[in-house]
């Protein structure tokens, strides 16, 4: 056996074990830094804390409507513009006047298409005089917000009202900022779609692979 | 040349001497040596495994959950609860709640409300307790085109100032909850299942980590954890279940369970609990005075890739007139449409 072959064996192992010990290609990480999840993102509270009560607080105060509008006869038509309740910007399409809801003697209460009074905390009463397909789906449950418990006969349910998600004076669900995006392994980051690339969703993009590619 | 020559090399050593010279002695030992540092040299990253990397006994003799009686149930749910408090330094409630007699969930979405703020996302992560580091979510919140369904194009990355963007629509994809799962039937070794109220669920003890319900599921709603989940202690959520939301090991497979150590509790599941807009209906299809019931019975409705005829228990559906975000109302166009109805 004076085969060199004796002496390559041990040599190839030992380098083999320098390389693996040496790892002269190092791991990287495809795990992204963890992008922290704002607070808000998770609070189940609904945007609007409408009070339901006919109160106006100003200077400092809390008045009911009518402690004002008892003594203070307010105009019939309320296209000029305001000289009191100044910061109301009625932005509610084709309804433009403060009447077609307020109730013109009580302002403690709405009004509904007799003249009659809807009391302030069932404002639903009073969207429904125009949004019925709305006002139907809001009382079978498919429009709106339903918090709680599925199952009524083992929790409290919790059915929100029109003006807890709509702002009366300007009814569009006022935007959001978007909760941040996914990073993670499968979905990846943004692709680098500025150059033409055409974004395959499920395309893995490593951090160093992502500044790579974008240059 | 002596080595080419088979006789010279059989006549050296001579048969009937002690086997082997020293010269060969040498030389072997060192390849053996040498093999043995590689062999060492390989398995060194080894040394980086820690106690929790490897299942106990009992985790490894643990059976199959169907297979499971409740004395081994309870003892299970005792052993998560253990490394849980060892692990995170909660004291969890670890329960198995069973499936409800005359109930199947059914999920809707509304995409005419669905503005895509991405709170479901997160209030699915907090509530299921998924890997923070690196990053699992259930839930996927497409943005498309108005006037389109293209799913090749959609964007998932979208990150504007504000939502909804006037020209775009928003389409929430979780596990559908499929009445004939390719998720299920692909599994090798039943790890997966469907469960009477049609929640398809994973026993995360038993799942071998093959990916291949995640190959079969059309909707891309199985994640795989490909190293161990990293969840902040404080951010742990302490009311789990076996089947749904207790902390994951490395190696499986997770997915939507519809919350349902919530929704077998009669709860509602917390993609909807958080949804600002509503836009996110549940209940028991079975109970003719349900939400999801109405909305099936009235509402227009469509499935996700109904061709592939998986049956999904999850329904998008719209209202009569959609989202007004592409005409807002100011001003302007005040009194617009008396003039365009005349």
């Amino acid at each position: 056996m004076k085969s060199p072959f004796q002496f390559w064996v041990p040599l190839a192992f030992l380098v083999c074990a320098g390389v693996l010990l040496w790892d002269p290609v190092p791991f990287v990480s495809p795990v992204a830094a963890r992008v922290p999840t704002p607070a808000w993102a998770t609070d189940p509270t609904p945007v609007r804390q409408p009070k339901l009560k006919p109160e106006y607080v100003a200077a400092g105060f809390t008045y009911q409507c009518m402690d004002c509008h008892r003594i203070i006869p307010s105009p019939a038509e309320t296209f000029r513009r305001l000289t009191q309740h100044t910061e109301i910007q009625l932005n509610h399409g084709i309804n433009t006047r403060c009447f077609n809801c307020h109730h013109p003697t009580n302002r403690n209460a709405f009004v509904d298409d007799f003249g009659a009074e809807i009391p302030w905390n069932q404002p639903q009463l009073l969207c429904a005089k125009c949004h019925g397909p709305v006002y139907r789906d809001w009382q079978a449950g498919s429009h709106g917000r339903i918090n709680g418990f599925w199952d009524t006969t083992k929790g409290p349910q919790t059915k929100r009202r029109c003006i807890e998600c709509h702002d009366p004076h300007h009814p569009p669900f006022a935007q959001l900022p978007p909760a941040p995006g996914p990073n993670t392994l499968r979905m990846g980051r943004p692709g680098p779609v500025e150059h033409g690339g055409r974004r395959d969703p499920l395309r893995l993009f490593a951090p160093d692979n992502h500044s790579a590619s974008t240059h | 040349m002596a080595d080419v020559n088979p006789v010279a090399n059989h006549s050296q050593p001579p048969p009937g001497e002690a086997g082997v010279s020293r010269r060969q002695f040498l030389g072997q030992g060192a390849a053996v040596a040498a093999g043995l540092s590689a062999l060492a040299a390989a398995m060194s990253p080894l040394r980086h495994l820690s106690d929790d990397d490897l299942p106990s006994v009992e985790e490894f003799l643990q059976k199959h959950y169907k297979e499971m009686t409740p004395a081994d149930k309870e003892r299970a749910l005792e052993r998560i609860r253990e490394q849980v408090k060892k692990r995170y330094g909660v004291d969890a409630k670890v329960s198995d709640p069973p499936p409800l007699d005359g109930v199947e969930f059914v999920y809707g979405l509304n995409i005419s409300r669905c503005i895509g703020c991405r709170k479901c996302v997160h209030a699915c992560v907090a509530e299921n307790n998924q890997s923070r580091s690196p990053e699992i979510q259930y839930i996927r919140v497409l943005e498309m085109e108005k006037g389109s369904i293209d799913l090749e194009t959609a964007n998932h990355h979208y990150d504007p100032d504000q939502v909804p963007r006037p020209d775009k629509w928003y389409m929430p994809v979780q596990c559908h909850q499929c009445a004939n799962p390719p998720c299920v039937k692909v599994c090798p070794v039943e790890a997966t299942w469907q469960e009477p109220d049609g929640i398809t669920v994973i026993d995360y003890d038993w799942c071998i980590g093959c990916r291949y319900c995640e190959a079969a599921c059309p909707y891309f709603a199985r994640r795989f954890n490909f190293t161990r989940p990293e969840i902040p202690k404080d951010e742990i959520n302490p009311n789990m279940s076996y089947l749904s939301n207790r902390p994951r090991s490395k190696g499986v497979m997770e997915k939507c369970t519809f919350c349902l150590h919530r929704t077998r509790v009669g709860q509602l599941p917390a993609c909807l609990e958080v949804c600002p807009t509503g836009s996110r209906k549940f209940g028991n299809v079975l109970d003719p005075n349900s939400e999801v019931h109405y909305i099936l019975k009235n509402k227009r409705v469509f499935v996700l890739k109904a061709d592939v005829g998986t049956l999904p228990r999850f329904f998008y559906y719209f209202d009569e007139r959609g989202s007004r975000y592409h005409e807002p109302i100011t001003p302007d166009t005040k009194g617009k449409e008396l003039k365009e109805g005349a």
